[in-house]
């Protein structure tokens, strides 16, 4: 087995990974390294040849591949060691990564780790969709990696259940390819997706989309057949009399994204259950020291831009920890989440802050007319009129460093 | 016209035990298989319990059975390289009724010569498993209770039978048999076999099998049962096999004895309830079926130990379901042997639950008579032993390297929730009985069975299969024929090319 040492190692090598350590470099950081999984950086970009890419970041609107690449000669530019076709197999809470690939174990000791290991799709499994299990039943992200990176078309007739930015993305590429898509089912009362991929790709094709609408029954022993859908009352139980069949070669899940974390589960670092990431601070570390996690591994972002953004902090945050060799040991401050916040991120805050904090978090359900009001200690430091906040969209909201004084608390108001 | 000396019809875990005994003897066998691989029914989908006997009626086949399989799996296992863990079982109690059944439950453990079976009292019962719900009173145990993975079983056994000789079919489903010049003629769409014996393992369609050649008729009913599969984060706190005791209900039948267990695959398995159902190859979920589970669970997770790490049931680690379809033989028994007017064919049907704990005892006593009334000559030459290399998982670090040093494609992790590697997949493929589908790799080397479900490496292992197989991406199937994973190619219209 093989030894090396890294002042930081990033595992993944997407655009919130690439991004850490483009900012890590940039803060003086030299001794980097990104080990990604497959032949080529850029995750799940490389399937994603639709736009809407980098306008936050590059303020150029590109596919996902133009995006990656971008990312990646940045990362080229500074000479940064990219590992590709190497997985991580386990982090120890003292830094030590052992990984696996290019024909070799290789073991590397880390000033600082940043876990980029972005999300997976919730599968058909976790939803418990009573049917047999013929082929053509499978995720979003699934069919369009058939679709776009080996030139295969999972179905011609086809049923999307949820309605996912994935989801809503692949309805229109498969109208595109010729496919017919007969339904996108969303069992609640609104999309989980962004509201630009409903006009965008279900409005602006014709696409029928149901809301309060779930599959109840998948028929077909070796391909689909066929799907059952029903209406859903407001318990998201089906209906009774309100089943109807439609043929369809495909069933196509968009039903949820989870954040990769088994590293950090086998590590022992504080999870958060809202979010399915760790408990990070305001410099995404940890409760592990010198353990940072950035992008959709911390949370599911609605953007890439926002993942890449969050990258950054958290290359920046790292690169600040391996120069100094230890965390600030300022007093600790908690964020909670009151009515309709789920998935608050930070979840501590960490004294004295030289930088603004960014409070993200995504709203418990849909509600209209309404405010998110932001608490330091007793103290209102923000308190912010909305006109809509749906779970599909994250909310995001920078707080300066002279404002936090206590225990955040944020709700919403009706 | 091909010719055996033994046709076995089916490849579950009863035709598979009796396909390997069967090799223990100078016969040529072919094993034949309606699936499109071995190992398609119910064998496929039950709760992987190799059970104690303590339920099982002493007086009956079952009893018998289940006590004498239970004892050959050590050794069984070592031999096949099979992995295998005795947890125990803990039968519990929370209400008096279900007390009263538990000592009755335990005078039958000890009529049929069950090993070890004790009554609990609360405080053992916490000290073995942790702090268990208020309701809970007490408990029986039952340490020879244990858990196997009955496909990986399965597929084992039907290797090393084919190591010894035993020639096996897929996509051969047995439409008739008749007897014609003290030979039976056994056919199948695809071929016709001639054989002098014939061993009818062919579950939920054993009746069909028994009734082409013998007066006495016997029936068989599928009963579907439902199971879910829990992550393997809840692995640490199952260790025993935890059953409600089965008590009866006040308006008559019983409640049904739903469980939690751990599997040889570190996930949890929970289950199940059981219904009839009309055709006999339905392993289609049903929301009946799911909802009694779940309801189960919901109400009474808190009596288990795990809700002290978990209070309430953790829907969000639920990563899948299946359901099984067991043979129930109308006499509530197993048919074992030959009927009186069809000397030569060997039923053993009705093998619902305990049937993966019973049917290698079964297996050794049916081919044994068989031996002794028809004088086999003993096989020298057979090999119990099946030889495998550890599953990537569960190597040390030393051994990783040592494995990737001899074959880089073990540095290949295709799947990553189960880390199983390329060398793995391809192994899968190139073995003797080798994988052909999607999932059939599945089932072989678990790679898509984790938590993504094959989200991110179905499209990996589609690849292998294709440069494996040789054939275009379009031709790889996930089961059987028509299964086809890629329909089509993108850009393509129908009709030019």
């Amino acid at each position: 087995m093989t030894e090396k040492t890294f002042d930081l190692v990033i595992i993944g090598g997407g655009c919130a990974g690439m991004a850490a350590a483009i900012a890590a470099y940039d803060s003086g950081l030299r001794d980097i390294i990104i080990i990604e999984r497959s032949p080529l950086a850029g995750g799940v970009l490389r399937q994603c040849i639709h736009n809407g890419f980098g306008i936050q970041q590059f303020e150029r609107d590109l596919t996902g591949v133009e995006y990656a690449d971008a990312f990646l000669n940045e990362v080229n530019k500074r000479q940064i060691t990219l590992m590709t076709e190497t997985i991580v197999l386990e982090i120890t809470p003292d830094r030590s990564v052992l990984a696996c690939g290019s024909g070799e174990m290789v073991l590397i000791r880390a000033g600082a780790v940043i876990l980029a290991t972005g999300c997976r799709e919730r599968p058909r499994g976790a939803l418990l969709i009573p049917g047999s299990r013929p082929a053509g039943v499978m995720t979003a992200g699934c069919a369009q990696r058939y679709l776009n990176r080996e030139g295969y078309l999972v179905g011609k007739k086809i049923v999307i259940l949820g309605s996912g930015d994935i989801g809503l993305i692949m309805a229109r590429q498969f109208v595109l390819e010729g496919a017919e898509v007969s339904a996108v089912c969303e069992i609640m009362p609104y999309s989980s997706g962004l509201t630009r991929n409903i006009v965008q790709c279900i409005e602006d094709y014709d696409i029928p989309l149901f809301f309060n609408t779930t599959v109840t029954r998948i028929i077909g022993d070796k391909r689909v057949e066929a799907v059952t859908i029903a209406e859903v009352d407001k318990d998201r139980r089906p209906v009774s009399g309100t089943e109807r069949r439609i043929d369809c070669d495909a069933l196509i899940l968009s039903v949820g994204l989870i954040p990769e974390n088994e590293l950090a589960i086998q590590a022992g670092l504080a999870m958060d259950k809202a979010t399915g990431g760790i408990v990070a601070d305001n410099t995404l570390q940890s409760d592990t020291e010198g353990i940072f996690a950035c992008g959709n591994a911390l949370h599911v972002h609605d953007l890439a831009d926002f993942a890449a953004a969050e990258g950054a902090l958290a290359g920046r945050c790292a690169a600040d920890y391996v120069r100094n060799g230890r965390s600030p040991k300022g007093q600790v401050l908690k964020t909670e989440a009151g009515f309709g916040v789920r998935g608050l991120v930070p979840q501590r805050i960490r004294l004295p802050l030289d930088e603004a904090v960014r409070i993200q978090f995504r709203p418990a359900s849909r509600y209209t007319n309404c405010r998110v009001v932001i608490r330091s200690g007793d103290r209102v430091i923000a308190s912010l009129k909305k006109p809509i906040l749906t779970p599909g969209e994250m909310f995001i909201r920078e707080i300066r460093a002279a404002d936090i004084d206590g225990d955040i608390h944020v709700e919403v108001v009706l | 016209m091909t010719d055996f000396d033994v046709i076995v019809i089916g490849t579950g875990i009863s035709g598979a035990c009796i396909a390997r005994e069967l090799t223990r003897w100078r016969l040529s066998v072919g094993v034949l298989e309606k699936g499109y691989d071995l190992c398609c029914g119910a064998t496929k989908g039950n709760s992987a319990t190799v059970h104690s006997g303590h339920d099982a009626d002493h007086n009956t086949l079952k009893g018998k059975y289940n006590v004498l399989g239970n004892a050959m799996y050590d050794q069984l296992c070592r031999e096949l390289s099979v992995p295998f863990r005795r947890n125990g079982t803990i039968i519990f109690a929370a209400s008096p009724a279900e007390e009263t059944e538990l000592v009755r439950l335990k005078a039958n453990a000890d009529k049929g010569g069950v090993p070890g079976v004790r009554i609990l009292t609360r405080a053992e019962m916490d000290a073995m498993e942790g702090t268990w719900g208020s309701d809970v009173r007490g408990g029986l145990y039952a340490p020879t209770g244990g858990v196997v993975c009955p496909y990986t079983l399965t597929f084992a056994l039907c290797e090393n039978a084919a190591r010894n000789g035993a020639e096996f079919f897929t996509n051969r489903e047995v439409t008739d048999i008749r007897r014609e010049g003290g030979r039976f003629i056994v056919t199948t769409p695809a071929e016709t076999y001639r054989c002098r014996y014939v061993f009818n393992c062919a579950g939920t369609h054993a009746d069909d099998m028994n009734n082409f050649v013998s007066r006495h008729k016997i029936t068989i009913i599928p009963r579907k049962g439902s199971h879910i599969i829990l992550d393997k984060r809840l692995d640490p706190y199952v260790r025993a096999t935890l059953v409600q005791t089965p008590s009866p209900l006040p308006g008559g039948g019983h409640t049904k004895g739903q469980g939690i267990q751990p599997t040889m695959d570190r996930t949890v398995i929970i289950g199940c309830e059981a219904r009839d159902v009309a055709d006999k190859d339905d392993m289609a979920t049903t929301p009946e079926g799911l909802d009694d589970v779940l309801s189960y669970f919901r109400k009474n997770w808190h009596l288990f130990p795990i809700s002290r790490f978990y209070p309430s049931f953790p829907q969000d680690l639920v990563i899948g379901a299946f359901a099984g379809i067991r043979p129930h033989p109308t006499t509530d028994d197993y048919i074992l042997g030959e009927p009186e007017d069809c000397p030569g064919f060997f039923n053993m049907a009705g093998i619902e639950s305990p049937g993966i704990t019973a049917a290698p005892a079964i297996a050794a006593d049916l081919v044994g008579l068989a031996a002794a009334r028809y004088g086999f000559e003993p096989n020298e030459a057979f090999d119990p032993i099946r030889r495998v290399r550890k599953p990537f998982r569960d190597m040390s670090a030393d051994e990783r390297a040592a494995a990737i040093a001899e074959d880089p494609d073990y540095a290949t992790i295709i799947c990553r929730c189960e880390q199983i590697t390329k060398a793995e997949i391809l192994e899968a493929i190139r073995r003797p009985l080798g994988a052909r589908s999607v999932n059939s790799v599945k089932m072989r080397v678990r790679a898509g069975m984790g938590r993504c479900q094959g989200g991110f490496c179905s499209p990996e292992v589609v690849r292998i299969l294709s440069e494996e197989l040789g054939i275009p991406m379009t031709e790889v199937l996930q089961s059987g024929s028509g299964s086809n994973v890629l329909p089509y190619e993108a850009g393509i219209e129908e009709g030019l090319s």
